[in-house]
């Protein structure tokens, strides 16, 4: 019983693994844009567009006369104005697995945030690295933030 | 050396003049839809501030300057989000359709809600439906699972019908196992007779 159990999750991790090679699942999407923006993936940089999948390790970046809005899996907003710049770190929503991870880097700029489900089921979850040190979540909410730059 | 010296002084000018050229670092506390604030805490080198009211500003320096006083958002504060508001995404939304008894006919009254979600679908210029099938508990649970399925198949159908790509909607299916209202096996609840459409 137990050598079966051992292959399951054998087989399990195996599948998982495979699917995590073949196709790494989007984070969100790009719902808006106006002006120059643009996702810098893998070192690459390529003009953003609505409905462009997001995914781990993404930057968005916009120019002088740019503004995007994006939508995580788990419902969050956000939204920047010109000259902004934002790295998604970090994203895990599985309720089922019960796991939830929120991290993002605002480098610089101008941010709405518009808390989703992680901030609801997990503000603790959430965390924010600035310019001017860490933002963590005590309770659900939503803020917006502006940061001149790194120092 | 001397080049990578120069290298570092134009690099720290840049980071100077980027610095100086905005006026602080601001965090604003803002509500929810309802009305609502939650709390949120920043914390550096300096020290740590926590905001927990609406309309709350914070003032920030760099990671080593501890954070500022508390005060109301001014309008002159506000006025820097405007760009960043304007692009702010439509929150995804969803619908409850129901059905008539062990059917995957639509009540005449979810059938005129295909609309309303046509109408959110092209507002959010939507290539993310989730159709979602459940059933009442009436019936043993892979009876229900079936239908459940059959439901939610037959959303998306007449949503494609209706100029929604079917490539954009995800269908899953709960059967009997996530009730709207909560009942004992064997009953009968219109309400839990749904598909759940979000669209994103």
């Amino acid at each position: 019983m137990k050598k079966i159990l051992f292959f399951c999750t054998g087989m399990f991790l195996l599948g998982s693994f495979a699917a995590a090679q073949t196709e790494p699942a989007h984070i969100g999407r790009v719902k808006g844009t106006s002006g120059m923006v643009s996702i810098q993936r893998a070192g690459a940089l390529k003009p953003a567009f609505p409905n462009m999948k997001v995914y781990l390790n993404d930057t968005l970046l916009t120019g002088s006369d740019g503004a995007v809005g994006i939508l995580l899996e788990d419902n969050t907003l956000l939204s920047m104005g010109p000259m902004s710049r934002l790295a998604l770190d970090k994203f895990d929503f599985s309720p089922a697995q019960n796991k939830y991870a929120l991290q993002l880097r605002m480098e610089q700029g101008t941010f709405v945030y518009l808390s989703g489900l992680l901030g609801k089921l997990a503000p603790h979850a959430v965390s924010l690295d600035t310019p001017s040190g860490t933002i963590s979540m005590l309770k659900d909410t939503n803020f917006m933030a502006r940061f001149g730059g790194d120092e | 050396m001397k080049r990578i010296h120069g290298l570092f002084v134009g690099l720290s000018l840049m980071a100077a003049a980027g610095g100086c050229a905005g006026k602080d670092n601001l965090l604003v506390l803002t509500p929810d839809d309802s009305g609502r604030v939650g709390a949120l805490k920043v914390s550096n080198d300096g020290g740590e501030a926590v905001l927990d009211r609406e309309g709350q500003a914070l003032h920030l320096g760099d990671r080593h300057t501890p954070p500022g006083a508390l005060a109301p958002v001014s309008s002159e504060e506000r006025a820097l989000f405007a760009a960043a508001l304007a692009a702010q995404p439509l929150a995804p939304v969803s619908y409850l359709l129901y059905f008539e008894f062990d059917s995957n006919n639509l009540t005449a009254e979810s059938r005129q809600r295909l609309d309303d979600i046509l109408r959110a679908a092209r507002e959010r210029d939507s290539r993310d439906l989730l159709v979602i099938g459940h059933t009442d508990r009436a019936g043993d649970a892979d009876y229900n699972a079936a239908l459940s399925l059959q439901r939610a198949e037959a959303v998306r159908e007449l949503l494609a019908g209706k100029g929604i790509g079917a490539e954009f909607i995800q269908v899953s299916s709960h059967g009997e196992g996530n009730p709207l209202i909560p009942t004992a096996d064997e009953v009968a609840e219109a309400r839990n007779r749904r598909v759940e459409v979000v669209v994103r």
